[in-house]
């Protein structure tokens, strides 16, 4: 199946040059050929993993390579979700630089015929990283959209109207992807710990270990949980919300890269 | 053989009151059409007289001063003397006058880049040549590349997106940072002529409600009864702060009429959704350490200033790809055009070759009688072969003549006298 890979990352990366020509030189036609190309490059991706799957005759995020590969799907799934509902042409050339190089790290770090766990033999494995991965790729946006609000309030508030006035969305749009993207992370990411806790019940007889992956999440959780109760009450929009989301942000990366104690294989 | 060529003054080669002079009432146009297209070796002519520009445009056939021709007419029809005229006017032909009437169509030339009006002067031009019966197929064909390109740069390059005028400037900012605003509310302070403008333009957009207050209440309901708006009292502006999107003060009043602490408790009430204020007062009205309250967004006048210059910078920007676009568009135009008028001479100098070839051929038949089917083919093919060798170059020559104007007439002369077409290029 690795033509498969190759000719998604070729996609991948094509989509990325013409959404940064599209961004830099302003031009409607670099962004559509942009999308047209995200659009194939999924399609092959998708190919890809339903190939890997049944070629290896689990869901293929048990191990690093496989996991990045997934990510990145899930990244373009909520990018093409989100660019069809929002329209904001910038978004591919923020969005992508990461879902290339993840396709590419996949690729380099790509190992054959990896044993998995015994303990990964099971259909939880399939609801529980899913949704952590859609949940990832929600905050992901999230932070995309707090970039571009963050700067684009500078340009405004300076009042000097210059390169990035003229290519950035608004601000109220900015703030409303916020909104939604931090929804469906959360939705996500409450489903991951919920599902993780019955996982674990299952495997070690109880819900709830404190191993670090599971504190991580947990606290990642708080901050956006905390997000999500002040949007909610109303204070909490805009700047603030901005400079909270990039701190979850961080968090979430974190959460990631935990692979210690009951995780260790990931 | 024919050619394109084109004359005319604009407004970088003539003051405005000799391009008054120079302007042809649109009313008069069909008359000149028809006298100019009288005239020996004008073939099509097109008139497009604007305030900016006068230009005429015109196919000529082997009329070698056709400059000359198009001057005097000009001189004749404009009642500007000849030395005034000429010393005004630029001269184009060919490739050259495609690309100047492309970059003319596609807003490139105006005054104001990008100014949208242009395309239809030179449509209506089009359609008075059309309606006179002066335009041909080559005008014909290149107004209608002309328009297709003027469409493509709209479409294709950034250069008519920006806004130029202070009150559009006024409503460009207030979507950056509202997104659309068809369901903003508005708060018009004051009865300034500026903020009615800007109103307009608001109302013009989609706006939802809008609600108008000044100190004096008449003017207010005046000012609100144009819009379809509601006139509030002015003592209530503290309350209305909370409940509008979009604030435009415009008044003539010497002192601050929102100040910070206004807005910071109009914004807590309405929970920090974003506020705009255009204060367009001279001496400003509003705070200008409004800005710094998160949430709240405060430009004045010269800020709008700001935002025309930026957008002029970027319609220069986008300039640049549209010159680009039009070469390249113009370039082919003219290759299409040269490729057709070549078109008649490759079919007679391959008829010829093909013809010579066959007469030897079935001569050579009748003296050694019929043969079999199979060595006929063969011969068949033989002559072909032959004919087509012979006539490739021949053709290649021809097609690509226009690429060299200095020998392309002579060229062509030549081909067409050793093959005896009827049509002389000359």
């Amino acid at each position: 199946m690795n033509w498969a890979l190759i000719v998604t990352i070729v996609f991948y990366a094509l989509a990325l040059l013409h959404s940064c020509l599209g961004f830099f030189q302003k031009r409607q036609i670099f962004v559509s050929l942009a999308l047209c190309m995200v659009g194939v490059g999924f399609l092959f991706h998708t190919v890809y993993l339903v190939g890997l799957g049944l070629e290896r005759r689990h869901f293929p995020i048990t191990d690093l390579p496989e996991s990045l590969s997934f990510f990145a799907w899930s990244i373009t799934l909520t990018f093409i979700a989100a660019h069809i509902r929002y329209r904001y042409n910038v978004l591919g050339a923020f969005v992508l630089p990461l879902v290339s190089l993840l396709m590419i790290l996949s690729e380099v770090a790509w190992e054959e015929n990896h044993a998995i766990p015994p303990l990964l033999r099971s259909r939880w494995l399939y609801f529980h990283v899913s949704v952590a991965f859609l949940a990832y790729a929600g905050f992901f946006l999230m932070f995309i959209a707090a970039l571009l609000y963050l700067m684009q309030e500078k340009e405004l508030k300076s009042k000097r109207f210059r390169f990035l006035y003229f290519r950035l969305p608004a601000l109220q749009a900015c703030d409303e992807l916020m909104r939604n993207s931090l929804f469906v992370g959360f939705v996500m990411m409450s489903l991951t710990i919920v599902t993780g806790a019955f996982w674990a019940q299952q495997a070690w007889g109880r819900f709830w270990s404190w191993d670090p992956k599971e504190t991580a999440s947990l606290v990642t959780w708080s901050i956006y949980l905390l997000l999500v109760h002040y949007r909610l009450s109303g204070g909490w929009r805009a700047r603030r919300a901005a400079y909270v989301s990039i701190a979850g942000f961080v968090s979430m990366i974190i959460t990631f890269g935990v692979n210690a104690g009951l995780h260790a294989y990931l | 053989m024919s050619d394109l060529v084109l004359i005319g003054l604009n407004h970088r080669t003539a003051e405005v009151e000799r391009r008054e002079r120079a302007a042809l009432p649109s009313a008069d146009v069909p008359g000149a059409l028809t006298e100019l297209t009288a005239r020996p070796g004008i073939q099509e002519a097109l008139i497009l007289s604007t305030c900016n520009r006068v230009e005429v445009v015109s196919r000529v056939d082997g009329a070698d001063p056709a400059f000359e021709i198009l001057e005097s007419f000009l001189a004749e029809v404009s009642g500007l003397p000849r030395n005034e005229l000429s010393e005004s006017l630029y001269r184009y032909a060919g490739s050259e006058a495609v690309e100047h009437v492309f970059r003319v169509a596609s807003s490139l030339d105006s005054m104001i880049l990008g100014e949208p009006q242009i395309l239809g002067q030179v449509k209506s031009a089009y359609s008075l040549a059309v309606e006179t019966g002066s335009s041909g197929t080559l005008l014909n064909n290149l107004f209608q590349a002309a328009f297709r390109v003027a469409k493509r740069v709209r479409t294709e390059t950034s250069i008519g997106e920006y806004s130029v005028s202070v009150s559009s400037a006024a409503v460009e900012l207030a979507r950056k940072v509202l997104g659309n605003l068809s369901r903003k509310t508005i708060l018009i302070v004051g009865a300034g002529e500026m903020g009615e403008n800007t109103a307009r333009y608001l109302a013009d957009d989609g706006a939802g409600s809008i609600y108008v207050t000044n100190r004096g209440a008449e003017a207010a309901a005046g000012l609100a009864s144009r819009f379809g708006g509601i006139a509030v009292p002015f003592d209530q502006l503290r309350y209305w702060l909370a409940h509008v999107d979009i604030v435009i003060v415009s008044t003539a009043a010497p002192n601050l009429i929102i100040d910070r602490s206004m807005v910071t408790s109009a914004l807590r009430t309405r929970r920090n959704r974003p506020i705009v204020f255009i204060d367009m007062s001279v001496p400003r009205n509003v705070d200008p350490a409004v800005s710094d309250i998160e949430n709240a967004f405060c430009y004045d006048i010269d800020d709008l200033g700001a935002v025309v210059e930026a957008n002029l910078e970027e319609r220069r920007g986008a300039a640049a790809l549209a010159e680009k676009l039009v070469r390249q568009e113009s370039e082919a135009f003219w290759a299409r055009v040269k490729s057709m008028d070549a078109a008649p001479m490759v079919v007679e100098v391959r008829r010829r070759i093909e013809e010579v070839c066959h007469s030897e051929l079935d001569r050579y038949l009748k003296r050694n009688g019929p043969r079999d089917p199979k060595e006929m083919k063969e011969l068949e093919i033989l002559v072909s072969r032959i004919a087509g060798k012979m006539s490739h170059p021949l053709v290649t020559q021809i097609k690509s003549a226009h690429e060299d104007p200095t020998h392309e007439r002579a060229l062509l002369t030549v081909v067409s006298r050793l093959f005896k077409s009827h049509k002389d290029p000359a």
